[in-house]
């Protein structure tokens, strides 16, 4: 194509449409900082203490961040291949448990930690079983899962308590709250890091390798793929474990924030999942997304999320949600309508 | 009869060609009424006092508002989509109305102030939000064909969220006038079973009938079966999945008057988890996703399923916390079976 | 690899469907590197034959030898990997990858599981390159027209190095210009090692192509010939249908009656201004090859696609709406009756009243009686072969499952139908039971439109055939005695 056929009208609309659905959403997230950046400017200085863009403000907002980060990445890559993972909050509670658990009872970090990334692993290979080999549909089977992780968790907890946290003669060891919130560089934890770690690497696997490039083939044309000698079985059930191992990751940051072991700790983790992925441009049907973009979204919902809490009252935050989540679905509506055909 | 029917008739035996003439739905159905007895045998055996009338009752009884909301998720199953909503819905609702009863600007407490409307119109307020919300998944789900468990997440956070907003995430049980506790606790009468009940039953009938005997419950199977052969059999299609998540959702506002009704109160965090609940018993009952098949009496079964198992787990003394393993398992050994029996009959 | 002069051996190939033989005692040789057309009607064979090779199907009996080797695949999977690929119709691209990540779709080079380019992917990236320059690499397939989406997917199998490329139809979606550029990229695969199955009804096509033509007529191996000892198109087409006069076809000795359906300007974007009438009790046949327009023409009547024009049936305009023009009168003989015309996991009884539920109920309650009645007459009127109105439709054969299509239709109290492929994949037995079911009704003064790529069907039943060539109608006959089909389908398949 010549230069000139390059610039002129068709060619240049949809380089443009490609242009604004690249950057729309980090316009998003700008406009939501700015936004939060400008409650009470009245009273509260720019940067100042109380101010959302405060120094201990960003901290803990990206302290925080850590487990959302690191579960909608991998739900990224299992979105593009086409399928779903509902339990990933109960998951996540499980392994915060099992971590809590560990450590009050004498375990080392490393122990506890690489315990509780396999138990992440098992319970990801589990949905993977119900869902490519017993051919359940992955929404029931994945809720099936969840009741089982959510039962599980709270049964592990003894009946009375609310969580595994220090009990008389057994206190929780203070250095569990090191993974998630001691600082290590520019004051954010070791469990914020891992978490750009896992982006960093997902996003590689996205871009970079075969389990990438096989989940958009999966999930964007099933047959095309098994054509060409894709196992979707193999390669999704895969992905269902990658979740799984993140969702460990980061129930072991949360229980580590919070010192203690809670079993609703996770609940609600698949719906902002969804929300970060539906912002960050994944088609529901699968075949394309970004887990960049999903990190981005998952970002900005962590950015409403603290920032509502200075301007709203408690109770309005699940409204909140809702309305976030119900626009991010008209949003994603608006960005993968299919494109006009240019040859 | 030609010959050949009779040849196969005769091959089949009288109890097999008994068994040829069910449907798949209803042996499906008969097969999970099999599984119940088991279970309820197994639960006698174990559990104290389980087979006493009393008990029986109770547990024929006592998920009534599941099974209200289970029907509508029911239909909606079988034409292949998921109504989440209805939990979050049956709050609002019950919230909504309880605010609207509510004495207006009487009280210096912002919670006990409400919009001072007769019980009628309260009544038909929070069915308008029932709808609403109903309207809302039909517009994202069929006009804009969004999956439908995204859609209807959405909305449950929604109305759940717009319901703690109404209570400020607590409830309203003040200044209400003493007819809005009528319809919850009244008893039917010589029984100690609520009215709640008796309307419950009412519209499984009711379902039942329109399932099997009416066009629009026929229509609802030959979208589940093949939505697109029904467009080109001149089914509106569209028209009908919206009518049946409005119908979810009246169905939802019912549940949620009867609840706000029963406990005199609006309380933001009601119904939690209950969509869950519905969407298990219709799975219990043989409900599937797949294509047509699967009958609210069959919900029904499954509703009986679930309240056995989560009573006998109360009766053996297990912590209410493991409600939610047995309903994961019992969920997924129930759907294994199910095939298990269906791939055997149809061998 | 063998050099052996044959890349294919087909001996005494035979495929059984229940009673039906679609593939009767096939033998023929594919020589290597040639381009090797197979033509037939539809209903010929030739579509199982493929399906054979492609490894979709099974064979009953009868032998392949590939390179000089047994050749008995048991899944797409497995010929693709045994040097056998197919350009489908429906094309297997992954739209939302780009042109480079679709040609190594299966193939990467990878070191650690990460994607690496290597000499491998510039090879079949030049192999693409020297096909077709104007492709780029990194373009989204999403963008590129069905031709070059075609483009691709050749590439790719000849990039992996397959012996055999089956081409089914792959003109049927492409504009003239396009045609072209696959003709040469065809005939330079024969430089390349590969040998190509060239499948068409476009006869011009074969002469400009193939070097030789298989024809197959009735589930039979008629002829191979090269292609130069072809004399010209009648020669193909005498081969392929026989003979050029058909008895079955009775003359109407009444009057032509009034019209009912008038059409005027009907178009979309697959469809080009078509006018015609339709009178009453007239079996009127739309016949014309894969791509001419016959389906989009039924769905739009039907209403089931939008359109421009005007239809007007009995004096009142129809909208493009189904569910308007079933109450009209009109109704339709979806072309896949399994998705499209039966609820397959409903019993007979569910299905007839599908269309007109009216009918059996009353004031929306459904009046078993009545439904039981409709589903015993239906299955006595039409003969459908079935001990009980319970049998699940899944589990009748496809000309009674056509038969339950018709009940429907009937149900629906129609007065013009819609026959979109009425006979596709039933055997003879039930084909002239359905013909005779067509007469029946036309006599009792419905109308029918009848669409088929079926010649024989054509002329049997219809008094009044339009032929349909991209979209527009080229030529409308009247049956009788003086009918040529070989005008017919020196028309249809493009000729002037």
């Amino acid at each position: 194509m010549s230069a000139t056929e390059l610039s002129s009208g068709p060619y240049r609309e949809a380089a443009l449409r490609v242009a604004v659905k690249n950057l729309y959403i980090y316009v998003v997230l700008l406009l939501i900082v700015a936004g939060f950046s400008l409650v009470r400017l009245g009273e509260v200085e720019l940067f100042g203490p109380g101010h959302f863009l405060s120094p201990d403000s960003l901290i803990n907002m990206l302290r925080t961040s850590a487990p959302i980060l690191t579960v909608s990445s991998a739900f990224t890559l299992l979105m593009i291949a086409g399928y779903i993972d509902l339990s990933v909050g109960s998951a996540m509670s499980l392994t915060a448990v099992i971590f809590a658990l560990l450590v009050r009872e004498g375990a080392p970090f490393a122990l506890a930690f690489a315990a509780a990334a396999a138990l992440g692993v098992g319970l990801g290979a589990l949905n993977g079983f119900l869902v490519m080999r017993l051919r359940i549909t992955p929404v029931i089977a994945t809720l099936v899962t969840l009741s089982l992780y959510k039962g599980s968790a709270l049964l592990i907890v003894p009946s009375g308590l609310s969580a595994i946290k220090g009990r008389p003669g057994r206190p929780m060891p203070a250095w569990i709250n090191d993974y998630s919130r001691a600082e290590v560089l520019l004051g954010l934890p070791w469990a914020f890091y891992i978490a750009l770690l896992v982006i960093a690497a997902l996003v590689v696997v996205q871009r970079r390798t075969l389990v990438g490039r096989y989940a958009a083939a999966i999930g964007g044309n099933r047959t095309a793929a098994e054509l060409s000698g894709i196992d979707p079985v193999r390669w999704v059930w895969g992905l269902y474990v990658v979740v799984g191992l993140c969702a460990a990751l980061a129930g072991a940051a949360r229980a580590s924030y919070m010192s203690l072991g809670d079993p609703l700790s996770g609940d609600g983790m698949e719906l902002d999942c969804i929300i970060a992925v539906l912002l960050g441009g994944t088609a529901f049907a699968g075949g394309e997304g970004s887990v960049g973009k999903t990190a981005v979204g998952a970002l900005i919902i962590v950015c409403v999320t603290t920032g509502l809490m200075t301007v709203i009252p408690a109770f309005w935050q699940t409204f909140a949600k809702g309305s976030v989540l119900i626009g991010a679905v008209a949003l994603n509506q608006l960005l993968t309508r299919d494109r006009p055909k240019l040859a | 009869m030609t010959s050949e029917a009779m040849t196969a008739r005769a091959e089949m035996g009288p109890s097999g060609a008994f068994a040829a003439k069910l449907s798949n739905e209803s042996f499906l159905s008969l097969f999970m009424v099999g599984v119940l007895l088991a279970l309820f045998a197994v639960a006698c055996v174990f559990v104290p006092n389980f087979y006493l009338p009393r008990n029986v009752i109770n547990l024929l009884t006592n998920y009534w508002y599941v099974i209200i909301l289970g029907i509508g998720v029911t239909f909606l199953l079988v034409t292949g989509h998921f109504d989440m909503s209805v939990g979050g819905n049956v709050a609002l609702t019950g919230v909504v109305c309880a605010w609207a009863c509510q004495a207006a600007g009487t009280s210096p407490n912002e919670l006990a102030n409400g919009l001072g409307l007769p019980y009628g119109a309260a009544l038909a307020l929070a069915l308008l939000c029932a709808a609403g919300v109903g309207a809302v998944n039909a517009f994202f789900i069929v006009r804009l064909k969004v999956p439908s468990i995204i859609v209807t997440l959405g909305t449950m956070m929604l109305s759940r969220g717009l319901a703690q907003v109404i209570t400020r995430g607590a409830q309203r049980n003040t200044s209400l006038p003493d007819v809005f506790g009528v319809l919850g606790n009244t008893f039917l009468p010589g029984t100690s079973l609520k009215v709640a009940v008796l309307i419950m039953v009412l519209l499984v009938a009711a379902a039942f009938a329109l399932e099997r005997s009416t066009v629009a419950g026929r229509i609802t199977y030959l979208i589940g079966a093949n939505a697109e052969a029904a467009r080109l059999s001149g089914i509106k299609v569209n028209r009908h999945l919206t009518a049946l998540y409005l119908l979810s959702g009246l169905l939802a506002g019912i549940t949620g008057i009867l609840l706000a009704s029963e406990f005199k109160a609006g309380v933001s965090s009601r119904a939690s988890g209950y969509e869950f609940d519905a969407l298990v018993i219709a799975l219990l009952g043989g409900v599937s996703i797949s294509g047509g098949f699967g009958s609210v009496l069959g919900m029904f079964v499954g509703a009986i399923i679930l309240s056995v198992v989560t009573s006998a787990a109360t009766g053996l003394l297990l912590s209410p916390d493991w409600q939610f393993t047995l309903k994961g398992v019992v969920t997924f050994l129930a759907i294994l079976a199910q095939r298990f029996a269906l791939d055997r009959r149809r061998a | 690899m063998e050099s052996t002069a044959n890349v294919l051996e087909l001996r005494g190939l035979v495929k059984d469907f229940l009673s039906v033989r679609a593939v009767n005692d096939v033998s023929f040789d594919v020589r290597r590197n040639t381009v090797h057309c197979l033509v037939g009607e539809n209903g010929a064979g030739k579509s199982t034959l493929i399906k054979i090779l492609t490894g979709a199907l099974p064979r009953t009996a009868g032998r392949i030898l590939l390179n000089g080797r047994e050749y008995a695949p048991r899944s797409t999977r497995e010929a693709k990997a045994q040097g056998v690929s197919t350009l489908f119709q429906e094309l297997n691209v992954v739209d939302q990858l780009t042109v480079a990540e679709n040609l190594t779709l299966g193939m990467e080079d990878t070191r650690f599981g990460f994607l690496r380019k290597t000499s491998k992917i510039d090879r079949m990236l030049d192999i693409l390159h020297s096909l077709e320059p104007s492709i780029g690499p990194r373009q989204r397939v999403s963008t590129l027209s069905v031709a070059q989406k075609q483009i691709v997917e050749i590439a790719k199998a000849v990039a992996a190095e397959a012996d055999v490329l089956i081409m089914d139809e792959p003109t049927a979606a492409i504009s003239e210009g396009e045609i072209e550029r696959l003709f040469r990229i065809v005939k330079g695969l024969r430089h390349r090692n590969v040998t190509v199955i060239y499948i068409s009804h476009r006869l011009d096509e074969i002469f400009e192509l193939g070097d030789t033509v298989t024809v197959m007529r009735d589930g039979r191996h008629i002829a191979t010939k090269p292609v130069a000892e072809v004399s010209d198109r009648s020669e193909l087409i005498r081969l392929m249908i026989g003979k050029t006069v058909f008895e079955a076809y009775q003359e109407r000795s009444e009057p032509p009656k009034e019209i009912v359906l008038s059409v005027k300007s009907l178009r979309n974007h697959k469809l080009g201004d078509l006018s015609f009438d339709v009178r009453r009790g007239e079996i009127v046949g739309f016949y014309g090859l894969v791509g001419a327009g016959k389906t989009e023409l039924a769905r739009a009547l039907y209403g089931a696609d939008p359109y421009r024009g005007e239809v007007v049936f009995r004096g009142q305009r129809l909208p493009p709406r189904t569910d308007e023009v079933i109450e009209a009168g009109i109704a339709l003989v979806p072309e896949e009756r399994r998705s499209q015309g039966l609820f397959t996991i409903l019993t007979i009884r569910g299905n007839v009243p599908v269309m007109n539920m009216g009918k059996i109920s009353r004031h929306g309650l459904i009046d078993g009686a009545r439904e039981r009645r409709a589903a015993r007459d239906a299955v006595a009127e039409l003969h459908i072969a079935t001990n009980s109105t319970e049998k699940e439709a899944a589990k009748l054969s496809g000309g009674n499952q056509q038969k339950v299509v018709f009940s429907k239709c009937l149900f629906a109290d129609a007065d013009l139908l819609l026959l979109d492929e009425p006979t596709r994949g039933i055997d003879v037995g039930a084909k002239s039971e359905i013909y005779g079911i067509i007469r029946r009704l036309s006599r009792q003064g419905k109308s029918i439109l009848v669409f088929s790529s079926e010649l024989t069907e054509i002329v049997n039943l219809c008094d009044t055939i339009h032929l349909l060539y991209e979209g527009r109608i080229r030529e409308t006959l009247r049956n009788g005695p003086g009918l040529d089909s070989q005008h017919i389908l020196h028309v249809v398949t493009g000729g002037v």
